[in-house]
């Protein structure tokens, strides 16, 4: 062996040594507590992340069951429920079958895959939001209408999960449309998830109402002048 | 056991591996710099992806390769957008001359691998990862297939695909790569 092979070797033991045992899977804990039932409305691009083509949200959930599910509705529709967060090339096989090309990558807690992927797909449909929702036993499901992978589009699915515990809900997703090209998934620790929030209706929590024109019910008084 | 966690563990995998991984990453980067910043990128890719390796469930090769694969593809697209590299071991200021002689000629060897890949370009990704995977880096279907995470049988289809649609479009080197595969 040539030297830069030993003293790569020695610095990448040093990275290991620097990082200690726990890696840094144990280094993110923050999901938002919540139902364990929620509902998600999935439009790529609507949550303010303008330039990706996936949305990122944060989940938390009960306990597991196996396999995942792939289904034809009567509608054209498919439905894909997801119990356990394995053989992600399985689960691309199976909604290759429904005629949906679909990229599915499964990371561990905390990390997602670095955005963009690629160009932004499914545009034409923006009034169509997928829907997604956490299943009772931690899994998830979610529809894909009929045409909403449109030819030369790519399903691209990312869950983030803690492979300890395989059968509690995921800790985040993203789900989205990407047209041409879909990058490899390289993961990337999750953004902080401020200003990255589900935006479907969420069954409980605080709703906050928002007011323009800086509050203060001051508009024009009632002045009969006399 | 977990490769982030042995140190001994992981230098065995390393010593078994960095061979292959400089093919590899020479294959498809001609800068010898760039080169070994890959190898040092592929080697803590799989410190951080050490928990999804599971001794003796597949392949070893075939999950290495798969992470390789993301490295580079990683690097590329940084490229395009920044030149910047994010490592945190840098590969090329481990080098010395003799390094950096040894390297070029890692490269100059790997050749007519570069020009095979960059025929293969326009193939549709997915074909094109089977292709390259099984064509240049000599992998079997299979371990092509577990690299990717897709089914052998899907990884045969892409193949099949690849290479009738490559048939008459590239040079007779890339025809007879395939035919050996």
């Amino acid at each position: 062996m040539s030297n830069f092979e030993e003293r790569l070797l020695g610095a990448l033991k040093q990275d290991m040594a620097a990082r200690g045992p726990a890696g840094r899977e144990t280094a993110v804990t923050r999901a938002r507590r919540g139902p364990d039932r929620r509902l998600l409305g999935l439009a790529a691009g609507v949550t303010g992340v303008a330039a990706a083509a996936t949305v990122v949200f944060t989940l938390i959930g009960g306990a597991g069951s196996p396999a995942f599910a792939v289904d034809e509705r009567p509608d054209g529709s498919v439905e894909v429920r997801i119990d356990e967060f394995r053989d992600p090339g399985e689960l691309e096989a199976a909604l290759a079958g429904k005629g949906i090309t679909a990229v599915v990558d499964y990371l561990p807690q905390g990390q997602i895959c670095r955005e963009p992927r690629g160009e932004r797909g499914g545009t034409e449909r923006q009034g169509e939001p997928m829907q997604a929702e956490i299943t009772g036993g931690g899994g998830i499901t979610f529809r894909i209408g009929k045409g909403h992978v449109g030819a030369g589009e790519t399903l691209v699915l990312a869950v983030s999960f803690d492979r300890e515990h395989s059968d509690q809900a995921p800790f985040a997703m993203s789900l989205g449309i990407v047209r041409g090209a879909v990058a490899p998934c390289e993961a990337v620790p999750m953004p902080e998830p401020t200003g990255v929030r589900p935006t479907g209706p969420e069954p409980t929590g605080p709703v906050t109402h928002e007011r323009s024109g800086g509050g203060g019910d001051d508009g024009p008084g009632l002045d009969s002048g006399g | 056991m977990r490769l982030n966690e042995d140190p001994v563990a992981f230098e065995a995998f390393y010593r078994r591996h960095i061979d292959a991984v400089m093919r590899f990453v020479v294959r498809r980067v001609s800068d010898p710099h760039l080169a070994a910043d890959l190898t040092a990128d592929v080697f803590l890719a799989v410190l951080d992806s050490a928990h999804t390796y599971r001794p003796g469930r597949g392949s070893e090769v075939a999950w290495l390769y798969g992470i390789a694969r993301n490295v580079v593809s990683a690097q590329r697209r940084r490229a395009a957008r920044d030149a910047r590299l994010a490592g945190r071991v840098a590969g090329r200021r481990m080098m010395d001359d003799d390094d950096l002689g040894r390297m070029e000629e890692r490269i100059d060897a790997e050749r007519r691998m570069r020009e095979a890949l960059r025929a293969m370009a326009d193939l549709p990704d997915g074909e094109r990862a089977v292709l390259e995977l099984v064509a240049i880096d000599q992998l079997t279907v299979t371990q092509a297939a577990e690299a990717l995470g897709i089914r052998q049988v899907t990884a045969r289809v892409r193949l099949h695909r690849a290479r009738r649609a490559l048939q008459g479009v590239v040079s007779p080197t890339v025809r007879q790569m395939e035919g050996s595969a």
